[in-house]
C-alpha cells in the first residue's frame, strides 16, 4: 500500500518537476524579448533615446566632415561620378521660389554640378545673385527660345515642347567643357534633366549615379496617372506602363531617365528636337543613343517612385470682378471685397493698382 | 531517510517556481499592464478633451532598434541637422492631409528642413489614423519630429467626403499641435528650453534665412510673404522707429493682423503663458484666422519686424497644382500598392 502510494507520488513529483522546468525555460526565453510600451521605464528610455540621438548626430557630423560640399574640383573623391543637372528656367513670379527649394534639395547631394540655363537673351540678376549665394557648384548659361516656339499667354502648357533649346545649350556647354579636359576620369559622370518645378527625393540621385548608358525609373503624377513607369522583366525593360501614347519610342518623362556623360560625349550630335510633336521630345534625344533593351532599370526594378512631376500654380495677381462673386475662397483669397458694393470695389481697384505699382518700383 | 527524500522533492518543486515567478514578473506581466494603461489613457483623453478633438497617440515601440524607443508624443532623436545647445528650438507645425501630391510636398519640405539646426517638426495629419506613408517618410528623413493626427469632422450631408467648410483647413491640426506643446513644456522651464513656434504649410517655399530670422523672436515676429492677398507680396508697415503700425495689403487691411499664416512666428514662452489662445474653429471670416490667434497673444506694438525691417521676401506662398489623373480611369490604371 505504502509503496504504491509512494510510486504514485513519485510520478506526480516527476511530472510536476518537468512541468515547472518547461515553464522556467519558457520564461527564460521571454527574457530576451522586448517589452511593449515600457511605461515603467520612461525616464530611462528618454535618456537612452537622447544619448542615442547624440551619438548619431556626432557620427553624422563626422561623416559629413569628410566629403566637402565646396564647389572645388580638387576637394573631391575621384571615384564618385559627378551628377550634372541641366535645368531650363524662365522668368515668372514663382521662379525664385522654385529655384530656392530646388537648391535646398541639391545641397544634400554630393558631387553635383548644376547647369542652369535661362530662357533669356541675357543673364538675369535674380538668377545670377541666387546662384552665387546658393552654395552649389554651378554653371549659369542662357539662350532664348525662338519666338515661334515660345508658348504665348493663354496657351496650355502642353502645346509646345519647352526647354529644348536650353537643354541643348546645356549639352553643348558640357561637351565643350569636357573637350578641354581630356582624360578618362573627367568622362565619369551622369547627366540628368531636372525641371525646376518637379520634386526630387535624395535617393534618386544615388540611384542614378551608377548609370553606364541610360538608366530609367518611374515618375509620379505624370501622364494623367499616379505614376508612369518602365515595366521590367528579368532585369530588362520590356515595355512602358503609360496611359498616353505608349507607342512612342521612349514614352518617358524628362525626369524619368539619366544618361551617362560618356554616352553624351560619344554622341556629339544627340540633342532635343524642338520641333518634335507633343510628347516626343524625350524620344528625339534618346533614339540615337540607346535601344530599349540597353536601358538600366533603377528604383528597385522600377517599382518605387522617387521623383514627382509636380507643377506650381500660377499665383493669382489680377483682380477681376468675377472673383468678387465667388465670395469666401481659400485663405489666400484675391478678392478685395466680399459684399457686392461696386463703389467700394472701384476704390479697392484703384488702391490695388497704386499699391501694385508702388511695390513694383520698390523692388 | 524518507524525510530527506521528501525534503528534496519539496525543494525540487519550489525552486523552479520561485525562479519562474521572479523572472516572469519582470518581463511578461508588465507589458500587459502597460498596454491596458495605454488604452485607459486614450479613453481618458477622449473624455476630458476640449474643442471636440481626440488625442490619438500610438502606443507601440520601435521593434527594429536595439533599445526601446517609445514613439508616443516623444521626441524621436535621430541623426540630424546639427543640434546645438545654444540655439533656440524651432517648433514647426505643419498640418497635412492625404492627396496625390502629399508625399512629394513633404519630401521637398523635409529636404528644406534638413538644413535647419535645432528644428523640431510637428506634423499633424488630418486623418483618423496615422498613415503609413507619413510615418515612414518621417522616419526616413531622420528629422526631429512629433507625429500627431486629428480628423476634421466631415460634413457627410455634402456630396462625397467633403470636410466641413466652416472650419478653415488645418485649424484643428494646428490647435492640436499647440495643445501638445502646452502639455509637453511647462512655463517654468521656459528659460532652459527656449523655443519658437512657426506654422508652416506643406506647399509653401521657405528660404533658409527665414529660420535664422525667426530664431530671435521675443514675443511675435512678422515678415513679408509672397503671393498672398493677390499681390506679389504682403508685408507689415514698419515706421522709422522699427515698430509695426499697419499692414501693406489690399485685401482687408483693417484686420487686426492682416498677415498670412507663414508670415509670423511666436515665442514658445508666450504660447505657454497664454494657454487659452487657440485658432478659432468656427465663425471665422476669410483672412481672419491668423488674427483669431494673434489677438489673444500680442498687440500691434509688440510685433517685431524681421527680414530687414520687412523689406525682404523670405517665404513664398506657393500652391501646387492638382495633378490631372484622367488616365487612371475608374478602376485605376496604375498599381495602387506603389506609393506616390
Amino acid at each position: 500500500m505504502a509503496t504504491r502510494m509512494k510510486l504514485k507520488l513519485k510520478t506526480v513529483f516527476v511530472l510536476y518537476f518537468m512541468v515547472s522546468l518547461m515553464g522556467l525555460i519558457y520564461a527564460l526565453m521571454q527574457l530576451g524579448q522586448r517589452c511593449d510600451c515600457a511605461e515603467h521605464d520612461m525616464p530611462k528610455d528618454r535618456t537612452i533615446s537622447r544619448l542615442r540621438g547624440e551619438l548619431h548626430r556626432l557620427q553624422e557630423q563626422m561623416r559629413k566632415a569628410e566629403p566637402t560640399k565646396l564647389p572645388h574640383k580638387l576637394a573631391v573623391k575621384p571615384a564618385q561620378p559627378t551628377i550634372y543637372i541641366i535645368t531650363p528656367t524662365y522668368t515668372r513670379f514663382v521662379q525664385k521660389a522654385e529655384l530656392t527649394r530646388l537648391a535646398q534639395t541639391f545641397l544634400h547631394v554630393p558631387q553635383l554640378h548644376w547647369i542652369l540655363v535661362e530662357d533669356s537673351p541675357h543673364k538675369t540678376p535674380l538668377v545670377s545673385g541666387f546662384l552665387a549665394s546658393s552654395g552649389l557648384a554651378y554653371t549659369h548659361l542662357h539662350t532664348p527660345t525662338p519666338r515661334d516656339r515660345k508658348l504665348q499667354e493663354g496657351d496650355p502648357s502642353w502645346l509646345k515642347p519647352r526647354g529644348a533649346e536650353q537643354r541643348n545649350e546645356g549639352l553643348r556647354w558640357l561637351r565643350e567643357d569636357r573637350r578641354g579636359q581630356p582624360g578618362a576620369d573627367t568622362q565619369l559622370g551622369v547627366v540628368y534633366f531636372a525641371d525646376d518645378d518637379n520634386t526630387y527625393s535624395l535617393q534618386l540621385f544615388e540611384e542614378m549615379r551608377g548609370t553606364q548608358r541610360v538608366s530609367v525609373w518611374p515618375v509620379g503624377l505624370v501622364g494623367g496617372m499616379r505614376y508612369e513607369r518602365p515595366v521590367v522583366e528579368g532585369g530588362k525593360v520590356v515595355r512602358f506602363h503609360t496611359g498616353w501614347r505608349p507607342s512612342r519610342p521612349f514614352p518617358l518623362d524628362m525626369a524619368g531617365f539619366a544618361v551617362s556623360l560618356k554616352l553624351v560625349i560619344a554622341n556629339q550630335d544627340a540633342c532635343f528636337d524642338g520641333d518634335a510633336p507633343m510628347g516626343f521630345l524625350e524620344s528625339s534625344f534618346l533614339q540615337g543613343l540607346v535601344t530599349m533593351d540597353e536601358l538600366e532599370p533603377k528604383a528597385e526594378n522600377c517599382t518605387k517612385v522617387l521623383v514627382w512631376h509636380t507643377r506650381t500654380e500660377k499665383p493669382k495677381m489680377k483682380r477681376e470682378e468675377a472673383l468678387q462673386k465667388q465670395g469666401l475662397g481659400s485663405d489666400t483669397a484675391v478678392e478685395c471685397v466680399r459684399q457686392p458694393v461696386l463703389h467700394q470695389a472701384c476704390e479697392c481697384q484703384r488702391d490695388g493698382v497704386g499699391v501694385f505699382f508702388f511695390f513694383f518700383f520698390l523692388l | 531517510m524518507p524525510k530527506r527524500r521528501d525534503i528534496l522533492a519539496i525543494v525540487l518543486i519550489v525552486l523552479p517556481w520561485t525562479l519562474l515567478i521572479t523572472v516572469w514578473h519582470q518581463s511578461a506581466i508588465t507589458p500587459l499592464l502597460a498596454a491596458r494603461k495605454c488604452k485607459d489613457d486614450r479613453h481618458e483623453s477622449r473624455r476630458d478633451s476640449r474643442n471636440t478633438f481626440t488625442l490619438k497617440e500610438p502606443c507601440t515601440s520601435e521593434n527594429n532598434k536595439d533599445i526601446v524607443e517609445v514613439v508616443r508624443t516623444e521626441y524621436v532623436y535621430s541623426r540630424q541637422p546639427p543640434w546645438s545647445d545654444v540655439l533656440a528650438t524651432l517648433h514647426v507645425i505643419t498640418p497635412t492631409y492625404s492627396r496625390p501630391v502629399q508625399k512629394a510636398e513633404l519630401t521637398r519640405l523635409a529636404n528644406t528642413f534638413l538644413h535647419v539646426p535645432n528644428l523640431h517638426w510637428i506634423l499633424v495629419e488630418d486623418s483618423q489614423r496615422q498613415t503609413l506613408l507619413v510615418t515612414r517618410l518621417l522616419q526616413e528623413t531622420g528629422l526631429n519630429y512629433t507625429h500627431l493626427n486629428v480628423e476634421t469632422p466631415r460634413n457627410y450631408k455634402l456630396r462625397g467626403d467633403m470636410r466641413d467648410p466652416r472650419i478653415p483647413r488645418g485649424t484643428m491640426q494646428r490647435n492640436l499641435a499647440l495643445r501638445w506643446l502646452r502639455e509637453t513644456f511647462s512655463p517654468n522651464n521656459s528659460n532652459s528650453q527656449p523655443g519658437i513656434v512657426y506654422f508652416a504649410d506643406d506647399d509653401n517655399t521657405y528660404s533658409l534665412d527665414l529660420f535664422e530670422e525667426m530664431r530671435s523672436t521675443r514675443k511675435v515676429s512678422v515678415w513679408p510673404v509672397a503671393f498672398v492677398g493677390g499681390l506679389r507680396y504682403e508685408s507689415p508697415k514698419v515706421n522709422t522707429l522699427g515698430k509695426v503700425y499697419g499692414w501693406k495689403t489690399v485685401f482687408d487691411p483693417n484686420r487686426p493682423f492682416a498677415i498670412d499664416m507663414a508670415g509670423f512666428a511666436v515665442n514658445l514662452r508666450l504660447i505657454l503663458f497664454k494657454p487659452q489662445a487657440y485658432f478659432k474653429l468656427r465663425g471665422v471670416k476669410g483672412g481672419y484666422q491668423e488674427s483669431s490667434l494673434l489677438r489673444e497673444l500680442v498687440t500691434l506694438s509688440d510685433l517685431e519686424p524681421k527680414a530687414a525691417n520687412c523689406t525682404k521676401v523670405l517665404v513664398w506662398h506657393t500652391r501646387t497644382e492638382k495633378p490631372v489623373l484622367v488616365n487612371e480611369g475608374k478602376k485605376g490604371f496604375t498599381d495602387s500598392n506603389v506609393e506616390i
